[in-house]
């Protein structure tokens, strides 16, 4: 939106410290994607190291997770690293994968409990873990309300991979992506961010 | 020039011959004294126990000396000299100990450990104080009493020495040279002219309690109160002792059933009662009680030395603070409610088949620094494989001409083969050509066709 309001009154009062816009919001420490497109597209430059974060996607397996993949190898090779645990994730990890990406294996913690969502809140909430990468297919916006509250307490990011139709409900997450696979790479939709993102953003993968 | 002249009086240090050895201090008392102070009765347990059975009779040993030591696998060694008093002389305690031991065991007594255990080995039940009739005493015993190795035995038989009076007659210098010093040190030790340090036994420490509520249980939340004084004595018990444990068995007998016993294991030393029952808790909300409860029963594994931290300036998690206080106690609530196999780390094993590279591990507890060097080594060419796998590989459709379908359309293949042929040796091995393909969406697929048989297509796992 062009900078209209030339009226000096109006720039007074948002001068006032109790007022504050969307785009001015305080910087969430984020980490960095690894791929430049989606680094300059999201708000902060990467993806949010607190809160929860939503990947839709149509089915599994198209090429979310190797979106987290850059952002796993530098989490884990910290020197602080934290656990990035994987809730009951669709299919086996290949380490190999993971390992030749750089991401230090002693770092990955796979839960498969019988429900997804308590133990995402564990994760989130113990301050254990760095990121939770959950695959979770039903959740009512209670409950990922609960979640969002859970990253508060741990200092952590959760990220929920979720069925594309869910996109239609409302949700507390922080940024929500509508991933789609394309020849060549991704196609991501901002369906939410806090703070301005660009709405569609192609992605090449690497080869 | 300075430095040529340090380096010369180091070379003329070096030269020099070595000052003479420290002459004996005389405060040190020679080991013949020492072992005439000494008195040591062998119980020679009969049958051979087991590593439970000795340290049972050890604990039961204590009552009479506070020094006790094992000498496996079956005697038992109290220094006795400084009970004589306490239990009446000599003549008394050993009535005293026989009766306790006849049971079980020879009972024997000598100025030296090893002579001890040489006599009741033997089977004889002496009673030798006098250090001066140490060696007659033990002089017509068989070599045998003493425990060499058989082969050492049959070499000392060759040249005919079986008895321990005709070792010790042999020169000492020719006996150490044929049969080694250990021999000659033991021969020592037996008759008091090396001292004989023995590692002193502990007895192994464990919280146990049993306890009948006033009235039969029934409910989860009625039995933790029930626990609650017992956890906090077990505190206060592992507290005193700077001791931690990982296991705890509690186990509730009921009046008609089999008693349910809950095993909670945990993943560092704890002693914490809160965090115990809390734990606890979270175990017997699973359970399901046949009967009410008539009688409780509480144990706690071995006692292990407990790492005490300090707290943390920064909390888990901000301005890059590590979390290793908060890692243990997080895998300990995931496995208590999940059990243990649900919650796992990743590792590489060096191997080329897919389904066996990825190895389920234990996850690591420790701070990354601490195993910093620990990189993984790749046999395979890095880039190219898939980040998930199927646990079995997906059969594929095929079109008329044998090209892979997926969801009725045609996969394109992007990259491939790449041959991957090996595992021979232990019966599972692979012949396979891996390509990577892209479907319809363009989303990219690990896929291998048989390179033998059928030559099936199959799917082994999205590239994610």
């Amino acid at each position: 939106m062009p900078q209209v309001s030339p009226d000096p009154r109006l720039e007074q009062l948002l001068q006032h410290p109790s007022l504050w816009r969307g785009r001015s919001i305080a910087p969430q420490p984020v980490v960095a994607t690894g791929f430049a497109a989606l680094d300059q597209a999201l708000p902060g430059g990467g993806w949010p190291q607190r809160g929860l974060s939503e990947i839709l996607t149509a089915h599994q397996g198209l090429g979310e997770l190797q979106l987290w993949l850059p952002a796993l190898a530098q989490l884990t090779s910290a020197a602080s690293a934290r656990w990035c645990a994987f809730i009951s994730p669709p299919f086996q990890l290949f380490a190999p994968a993971f390992a030749s990406a750089g991401v230090r294996l002693d770092r990955l913690l796979i839960v498969r409990p019988p429900q997804p969502l308590w133990a995402t809140e564990q994760a989130l909430r113990s301050g254990a873990c760095d990121l939770v990468l959950s695959w979770v297919a039903q959740a009512s916006v209670p409950e990922l309300r609960r979640l969002a509250l859970a990253t508060e307490q741990g200092l952590s990011a959760g990220v929920l991979f979720r069925p594309a139709a869910a996109g239609r409900d409302s949700s507390p997450a922080a940024l929500r992506l509508l991933v789609q696979a394309q020849p060549g790479g991704l196609q991501l939709r901002v369906l939410k961010s806090r703070g301005a993102a660009q709405p569609v953003i192609n992605l090449t993968l690497p080869a | 020039m300075k430095r040529h002249s340090r380096t010369a009086a180091l070379f003329d240090a070096l030269q020099a011959p070595l000052p003479p050895r420290l002459p004996p201090s005389p405060h040190i008392e020679s080991p013949v004294r020492v072992a005439a102070r000494q008195l040591w009765a062998a119980v020679r347990l009969q049958p051979v126990p087991d590593a439970a059975g000795l340290q049972r009779q050890a604990g039961r040993a204590l009552h009479y000396s506070s020094r006790v030591s094992l000498a496996a696998p079956d005697i038992v060694l109290l220094e006795v000299r400084g009970s004589l008093r306490l239990f009446g002389g000599l003549g008394s305690l050993l009535a005293q100990l026989r009766g306790h031991f006849h049971q079980v065991g020879v009972v024997s007594m000598a100025p030296t450990a090893l002579a001890a255990v040489a006599l009741a080995r033997s089977g004889q039940r002496a009673a030798l104080t006098d250090a001066q009739r140490l060696v007659s005493r033990l002089a017509p015993l068989s070599l045998a009493c003493l425990g060499w190795s058989a082969q050492s035995l049959a070499r000392l038989a060759a040249v005919g020495v079986v008895t321990v009076g005709e070792a010790l007659r042999l020169p000492r210098a020719g006996f150490a040279q044929r049969f080694g010093h250990t021999l000659l040190d033991d021969l020592d030790r037996l008759v008091g002219r090396r001292p004989d340090p023995r590692v002193p036994f502990v007895p192994v420490e464990r919280f146990a309690v049993r306890f009948e509520p006033s009235y039969e249980m029934t409910g989860n939340t009625a039995l933790l109160r029930e626990l609650q004084p017992h956890l906090l004595a077990l505190q206060q018990f592992l507290l005193q002792r700077q001791r931690g444990i990982t296991a705890l068995l509690l186990s509730l007998e009921h009046r008609q059933h089999v008693a349910t016993r809950i095993v909670l294991r945990l993943a560092v030393p704890e002693h914490c009662a809160q965090r115990l029952s809390s734990l606890l808790a979270e175990r017997l909300r699973q359970v399901v009680l046949p009967a009410p409860v008539r009688r409780c029963g509480l144990r706690c594994g071995p006692l292990l030395e407990a790492a005490s931290d300090s707290a943390g300036l920064w909390q888990a998690g901000e301005q890059g603070g590590g979390a290793s206080a908060q890692m243990p106690a997080f895998l300990e609530n995931l496995r208590v409610r999940l059990g243990a196999e649900s919650v796992h780390g990743l590792s590489v094993s060096p191997d080329h088949r897919p389904e066996h590279i990825s190895r389920v591990a234990e996850p690591l507890m420790q701070a990354l620094a601490v195993r910093r060097a620990a990189a993984v080594s790749m046999p395979w060419a890095p880039g190219r494989r898939p980040l998930w796998l199927l646990p079995v590989p997906q059969l594929l459709e095929q079109d008329a001409s044998g090209w892979p379908l997926c969801a009725l359309q045609r996969l394109q293949l992007l990259a491939g083969p790449e041959r991957l042929e090996t595992g021979w040796w232990d019966g599972a091995d692979i012949q396979r050509d891996y390509y990577v393909a892209a479907d319809a969406s363009g989303a990219r697929l690990w896929v291998y066709r048989q390179r033998e048989g059928q030559r099936r297509w199959f799917l082994h796992g999205p590239f994610g």
